[in-house]
């Protein structure tokens, strides 16, 4: 066993350095445990239920025992009651309720007479995986109604026809793009420059730095401003990228989309910007960074809708800045909504970026230690 | 004399480990004060002290009289620091290097340009302005780190071991510059391991383990290593007995029955030669050399770090 002695030597002391570094140690044994926790706060509770819009045209008994059982199938929430096709549609349009479910004129009597109707799901095609399932949730609810129903009014038939508001269909390029455009915005931007002053506590030219009369202000706005330079480029090179050569389709007003996507940027800067003032060297930071886009990647919309989460994960999200970026990025993307209409994401996505920057200032110590 | 730092009681402690621990100092402006003491002494951590760089854990710190933990910016205008460890930027180039910190100082276009090209003639740094600093030899960057650390003209430099790894000839040029320095006015609080460099301070302070083991001119620092100054005479037979109740100690006889070779501890050695010389004369015995012994820093710094 020629060469075992080395070897063995070599690992001997590695895991020395690992265990010496107990931050870092902490982090990594804390780090598993902390994401299957929230994993399970957020996906595990019982989800909550998609807002829908009914439109009862009918007006008959019969229909409200429909609409019964469409809220008792633990899917739905009924958040509202629209009097015409029309007006359903335009809360599914503006966000409001992922679908609208039409009940038309003459329903009960179709049950009673035992002839066939249908009713209609408007579905939110921006959205997809919620569409299909307030699509597939819709049918087992309303053959649940069949079969109760047959028993007391005899034979009939309803047929569940499928429309959509931004469709007909959202490929999954399109809805991927907010996706990658949120992992690509955050993860990217924050952890080049959360290591950016660690490494230069590292490379000791912190200490000749903070030689001359400069304040700490100055040191984080100069990285800032430096970092979003250079990565402004990379994200308007990668949009382009997306349009022009893989064809994502944009509904609404690119520059819309830039902008959104540039408050992202500057935001993820600044959070990596404060983890970069709070840790003491390079590992650290990216551990730290790292750490933070995870509550990011499980609340913000990422997988799923937030508002499919459990409640705790909601308010978790209204702290995440990958949250106000998707929904204002698909809004524009896929709904075709103008700047204008996502203006509260963007007044919450830079109001963020402020306290992250302020909050970077005061941590940043103008120390060696 | 105003002072140009006043260190009073420094601490420091790393965990429950104490690098510093009681220091005092007081620097007088003007002067070249060497700050000398064996590896791991404190040097290093008691200058990040008085420059702000660390928080002492207890103690304070004026610089020109300014409170340096409160008036931190105020005390960085007027001085310069070179670390013991190259920190300047290693992918810039030399010129860029010395452009950012004249800006960083505040000096402006025309201004900037001048003291830059002024330093880069001063240390032969011209010709490799565009190189990246990380490229450059050891020498070539402790030359580049003193000329940023004067680029904005500093009341007070402060150099921690700016000499190590420096060959000899530039050496001696650090040191010219330093003379240079203090003869416009400008106070040198140096640290270095070479004790003929300590030679050329007007003041030194020797540290051992976080202490202020002993402080004065480098002639003060021998008198006290050694409890005074020696004396080396060559006489002709045994002075031992008379020099049997004078006030000086010998320390060492060497002879060969017609001639002997003495040295004495005496406190003065350029007072206590001529009496000492005349007593021997008195008491018979012929002296026919006799001159006061250069004892080096080195051996001073031994005894006194060591206490043997
Ligand atoms: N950041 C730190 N954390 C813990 N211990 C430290 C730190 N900085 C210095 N020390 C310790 O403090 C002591 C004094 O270190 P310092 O660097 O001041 O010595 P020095 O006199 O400059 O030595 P040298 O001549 O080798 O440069 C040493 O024992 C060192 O290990
Ligand atoms: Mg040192």
């Amino acid at each position: 066993m020629r060469g075992m002695g080395p070897l063995v030597a070599l690992v001997a002391k590695d895991v020395k350095q690992l265990l010496r570094d107990p931050r870092s140690l902490t982090m990594v044994l804390f780090m598993p445990l902390a994401v299957m926790a929230m994993f399970v706060a957020g996906y595990g509770e019982e989800r909550s239920e998609v807002p829908i819009v009914v439109v009862n045209l009918d007006r008959g008994s019969i229909s409200w025992q429909l609409v019964e059982s469409l809220r008792s199938s633990g899917t739905f929430k009924i958040v509202a009651y629209a009097a015409t096709v029309e007006e359903g549609t335009e809360l599914v349009r503006k966000g409001v309720a992922y679908a609208a479910v039409v009940i038309p004129e003459g329903f009960s009597d179709s049950v009673l007479t035992g002839q066939s109707t249908r009713i209609v799901t408007v579905l939110d095609a921006a959205y997809a995986t919620v569409s299909e399932l307030v699509w597939q949730s819709a049918v087992i609810a309303t053959q649940a109604f069949m079969k109760k129903a047959s028993e007391l009014y005899g034979t009939f038939y309803i047929d569940v026809e499928r429309q959509t508001v931004y469709g007909p269909k959202v490929s999954s390029v399109d809805s991927f793009t907010s996706t990658i455009m949120g992992v690509l915005l955050h993860l990217v931007p924050m952890s080049l420059i959360a290591v950016s002053i660690s490494r230069e506590r590292e490379r000791k030219t912190f200490e000749q730095l903070i030689m001359a009369p400069v304040s700490s202000w100055h040191i984080v706005f100069g990285k800032f401003i430096a970092y979003a330079l250079v990565t402004v480029a990379d994200m308007v090179v990668t949009m382009a990228f997306a349009v022009y050569a893989l064809g994502v389709q944009v509904r609404g007003p690119l520059p819309a989309l830039l902008a959104v996507s540039l408050l992202m940027l500057l935001c993820s800067l600044g959070m990596g910007l404060l983890i970069s003032a709070a840790s003491r060297n390079q590992l650290q930071a990216y551990q730290a960074a790292i750490f933070v886009f995870i509550p990011s990647m499980l609340f913000s919309g990422f997988f799923m809708p937030v508002e499919l989460l459990s409640p705790t994960a909601r308010l978790v999200s209204r702290v995440l800045p990958l949250y106000y970026f998707l929904k204002a990025f698909r809004n524009i993307q896929l709904r075709g909504w103008t700047l204008a209409d996502v203006s509260q994401e963007c007044a919450a996505l830079a109001l963020e970026t402020a306290i992250f920057l302020a909050a970077a200032v005061r941590v940043l110590r103008l120390k060696v230690e | 004399m105003a002072l140009a730092i006043e260190a009073v009681n420094l601490v420091k402690e790393f965990g429950g480990f104490r690098a510093v621990d009681g220091v005092n100092l007081r620097v007088e402006e003007g002067v070249i004060f060497g700050l000398l003491g064996p590896n791991g002494a404190g040097k290093s951590t008691t200058i990040r002290m008085i420059l702000g760089l660390l928080k002492p854990t207890s103690g304070y710190v004026r610089v020109f009289g300014i409170d340096v933990e409160r008036n931190r910016r105020e005390v960085l205008r007027i001085t310069g620091y070179m670390p013991q460890h190259f920190s300047l930027y290693e992918d810039l180039t030399v010129e860029e290097n010395m452009r950012l910190y004249a800006s960083l100082f505040g000096l402006k276009g025309g201004e900037a340009e001048e003291r830059i090209r002024e330093l880069m003639d001063e240390f032969v740094l011209w010709e490799f302005r565009n190189r990246l600093a990380g490229k450059l030899s050891g020498g070539m960057k402790q030359r580049l780190a003193l000329a940023v650390a004067l680029l904005h003209r500093p009341k007070l430099l402060v150099v921690d071991e700016p000499t190590a790894g420096v060959d000899p000839p530039l050496r001696r040029y650090f040191w010219e510059k330093f003379r240079e320095l203090k003869r416009r006015g400008v106070t040198i609080l140096v640290t270095t391991h070479y004790m003929d460099e300590a030679e050329n301070c007007d003041r030194i302070a020797l540290m051992s383990r976080g202490r202020v083991a002993a402080e004065g001119t480098p002639l003060q620092i021998k008198r006290l290593a050694f409890g005074g100054d020696l004396v080396e005479l060559v006489v002709e037979g045994d002075p031992r007995p008379a020099l049997d109740g004078y006030g000086a100690r010998l320390v060492e006889f060497e002879g060969d029955g017609s001639y002997s070779r003495i040295r004495l501890l005496v406190p003065d050695a350029s007072e206590a030669l001529v009496p000492l010389t005349k007593m021997l004369e008195q008491r018979g015995v012929k002296v026919v050399r006799a001159y006061p012994l250069p004892v080096s820093l080195e051996d001073a710094f031994i005894r006194l770090t060591t206490g043997r």
